[in-house]
């Protein structure tokens, strides 16, 4: 192994320097594109995506082939909730080997229809029958932690667009300090893993519903010991709640600058809710 | 009992439902959440048995309150202090008072066992009418209602009606007997219209129109039976946010006005549909031949004239100046939407005219239509300190 992640045990840090416990720099953006519906860009380290939310509209005659990423979320056309078309780019200078990627990508295809089912589970898409929601997401620099990043700009952009969601999908992803072979007892949970653990350690993708503990997605595609999954768990979901309240913060910035241009009018606060 | 709308009020108190509590119970999260956004200000029967009714907080507690109205005038350069507490965003908690009745934008969440919140399913500002609360989203697609004047674009050729796109969740319905049939405005609709269908119009056409009807589901149906609707031409089109949120086209008294533009332009028609889509053309007055101004030119008459011309897809011809001012109106609405203003007559006829001053300082002259960058933004802050 070329990599020095067991390192770990030494001081306690990370490759990065980052402890067991503690998130990259998020740093995200609402409305960067003025035409789309809604947008957003984020960046968790140096994994960075874009994301532009088209709809809920209904497709035209013409406009048949849109590539739904699974059929997560029902089936448009005429159904009585609107579909979650979920489209992934991920540009060829994302990573450090150039990947070319067809169009028929399994890998894509998954991460596609995992975001297409999680959004659509908190969407409120039955009040758009007929209609499609496209969500357009590009990858634009890979270190790890790619789906977690996908779906939290994806639910940026929802919340910029307008869509009436039940609350935010935020999600991070979990590992672990010891590989699944190494029966190393004190293995200690790790919060938002970088490309270089991912390779090496053994981790998860987890999203949640808002603050609460429910889980909307839970990817786990390396092997892993049963008795560290419920650590991981733990520390995927507080994650979670953290990146939340990083994604409201941006929202609550954008929408309060809005009211200060004038753009929107001020409105009735949270606290006056007696009756005259 | 009569029922007294009230406007909504602004206020402000500190925040008090702000934290959310993270002790939530796992649960199901297709079971305890209920939506009734399709059906706006109903309060569920169901809700109404688990929770006891609370008895009103006294008056007492919030008799210190002060209500505060903020001016309508839309200010770039002014900051005011804003709340945190004076948005909200998804997933958070408005209330968990049973009287309230939960309108657009709200759910019904029982996160916590026993008690129903009234729980915001968007980012956006609260309003409340009477007992109905909703959140206004910041930004989201037009809803129709009835009555609103549109600009759309035929996507669709049914047997029956055309479908349009008009910047909705859903194309909306143009129905073959809700236009105006060439050769009179009491003519029945025949087979031979539905055969020939695309006569009048064709698919990538515009038209403007006025919502009719809704249907349950938030489709609209609309009808062009007026000399003012009908079908587009001599002109530009451009769509910019409309009536849902943000800054863009606002409903007003006027939605269609002739402008008499500058430099020889001649006048020019501004069409600002509700839906965010805007025309701008050319002004023609509607050719009446000789022999029918001989004849007694009632209402009907006249109607039946110009219906004649009134599908054709042939531009007329326009001269360069008008050209010119064309887009120039069309620089002065792009830079009021990039600038965060509502798109009204005031604001684009005002707009305009500083637009036309603008130019004549400027180096290129009055030919100079560029409104862009620093132009729009000069623009803006010279609008807002002369509504101010």
């Amino acid at each position: 192994m070329p990599l020095d992640t067991s390192a770990y045990s030494l001081a306690l840090l990370r490759v990065d320097g980052r402890r067991w416990n503690e998130l990259r720099r998020i740093h995200a953006q609402i409305r960067t594109q003025a035409a789309a519906d809604g947008s957003s860009y984020l960046e968790m380290g140096h994994t960075k995506v874009m994301c532009v939310v088209n709809g809920p509209s209904e497709p035209g005659p013409r406009r048949g082939g849109v590539a739904t990423g699974g059929g997560g979320g029902g089936g448009g056309g005429q159904s009585k909730n609107a579909e979650v078309a979920v489209n992934i780019v991920i540009a060829g200078f994302s990573s450090v080997d150039r990947k070319r990627r067809g169009r028929g990508d399994k890998q894509v295809f998954e991460l596609q229809s995992t975001i297409s089912q999680a959004l659509a589970a908190s969407l409120h898409t039955h009040l758009f029958p007929h209609s499609t929601i496209n969500i357009s997401l590009h990858v634009l620099s890979q270190d790890g932690s790619l789906l977690a990043a996908l779906i939290n700009a994806a639910t940026l952009a929802c919340v910029d667009a307008g869509i009436p969601m039940t609350d935010y999908v935020a999600a991070c992803t979990a590992g672990s300090t010891s590989t699944y072979a190494a029966n190393d007892e004190g293995a200690d949970p790790l919060l938002d893993m970088n490309h270089q653990e991912e390779q090496e350690l053994p981790g998860l993708t987890v999203a949640t519903l808002g603050d609460s503990d429910r889980v909307a997605v839970l990817v786990c595609e390396s092997r892993v010991q049963v008795s560290r999954l419920e650590g991981m768990l733990a520390v995927g979901v507080d994650g979670c709640k953290q990146v939340r309240e990083i994604l409201d913060r941006v929202v609550r910035e954008k929408g309060i600058k809005m009211i200060q241009e004038g753009t929107v009018e001020r409105g009735v606060g949270l606290n006056d809710m007696e009756l005259d | 009992m009569p029922i007294t709308i009230l406007p909504p009020k602004a206020f402000r108190e500190p925040p008090r439902n702000l934290h959310h509590d993270s002790d939530d119970v796992m649960s199901d999260a297709s079971s305890d959440s209920e939506d009734s956004d399709s059906q706006p200000g109903g309060v569920s029967l169901d809700s109404g048995e688990t929770i006891h009714p609370r008895k009103r907080r006294s008056a007492a507690t919030t008799s210190g309150s002060t209500f505060t109205k903020r001016p309508k005038t839309a200010n770039i350069t002014s900051s005011i202090s804003v709340p945190r507490s004076a948005i909200v965003t998804p997933g958070e908690r408005i209330t968990t008072d049973p009287q309230w009745m939960r309108g657009h934008g709200t759910y019904l969440s029982s996160a916590t066992l026993g008690e129903q919140a009234i729980t915001s399913s968007l980012a956006g500002i609260v309003t409340r009418t009477n007992k109905l609360l909703s959140v206004r989203p910041l930004r989201a697609r037009y809803t129709p209602e009835v009555g609103d004047l549109v600009v759309g674009r035929i996507v669709e050729v049914q047997a029956k009606r055309w479908r349009v796109d008009v910047g909705s969740t859903q194309l909306a319905a143009l129905p073959l007997s809700a236009i105006n049939l060439p050769g009179g405005i009491l003519r029945k609709r025949t087979e031979t219209d539905e055969l020939q269908i695309r006569t009048f119009f064709a698919e990538g056409d515009l038209v403007v129109a006025e919502v009719q009807q809704l249907f349950q589901d938030g489709g609209a149906v609309l009808h062009t039976r007026s000399l003012k609707y009908g079908k587009l031409r001599n002109g530009v089109f451009m769509a910019v946010s409309g009536t849902g949120g943000g800054s863009g086209v606002v409903r007003s008294r006027r939605q269609v006005w002739t402008l008499e533009s500058a430099n020889n332009g001649g006048p020019i028609d501004v069409i600002l549909g509700v839906n965010g889509y805007v025309w701008i053309s050319k002004h023609v007055d509607p050719v009446i031949p000789e022999e029918a101004k001989n004849q007694q030119t009632g209402i009907t008459n006249l109607e039946e004239v110009v219906s004649a011309t009134m599908y054709s897809s042939q531009n007329d011809r326009i001269e360069p100046e008008t050209m010119r001012e064309i887009a120039r109106i069309r620089g002065v609405v792009t830079a009021l939407v990039e600038n965060g203003l509502r798109v009204d007559e005031d604001m684009v006829t005002k707009g305009y005219n500083e637009a036309v001053e603008m130019a004549l300082v400027s180096e290129g002259g009055p030919e100079d239509v560029y409104l862009g960058g620093e132009r729009g933004e000069q623009l803006a802050a010279a609008l807002t300190g002369r509504l101010a």
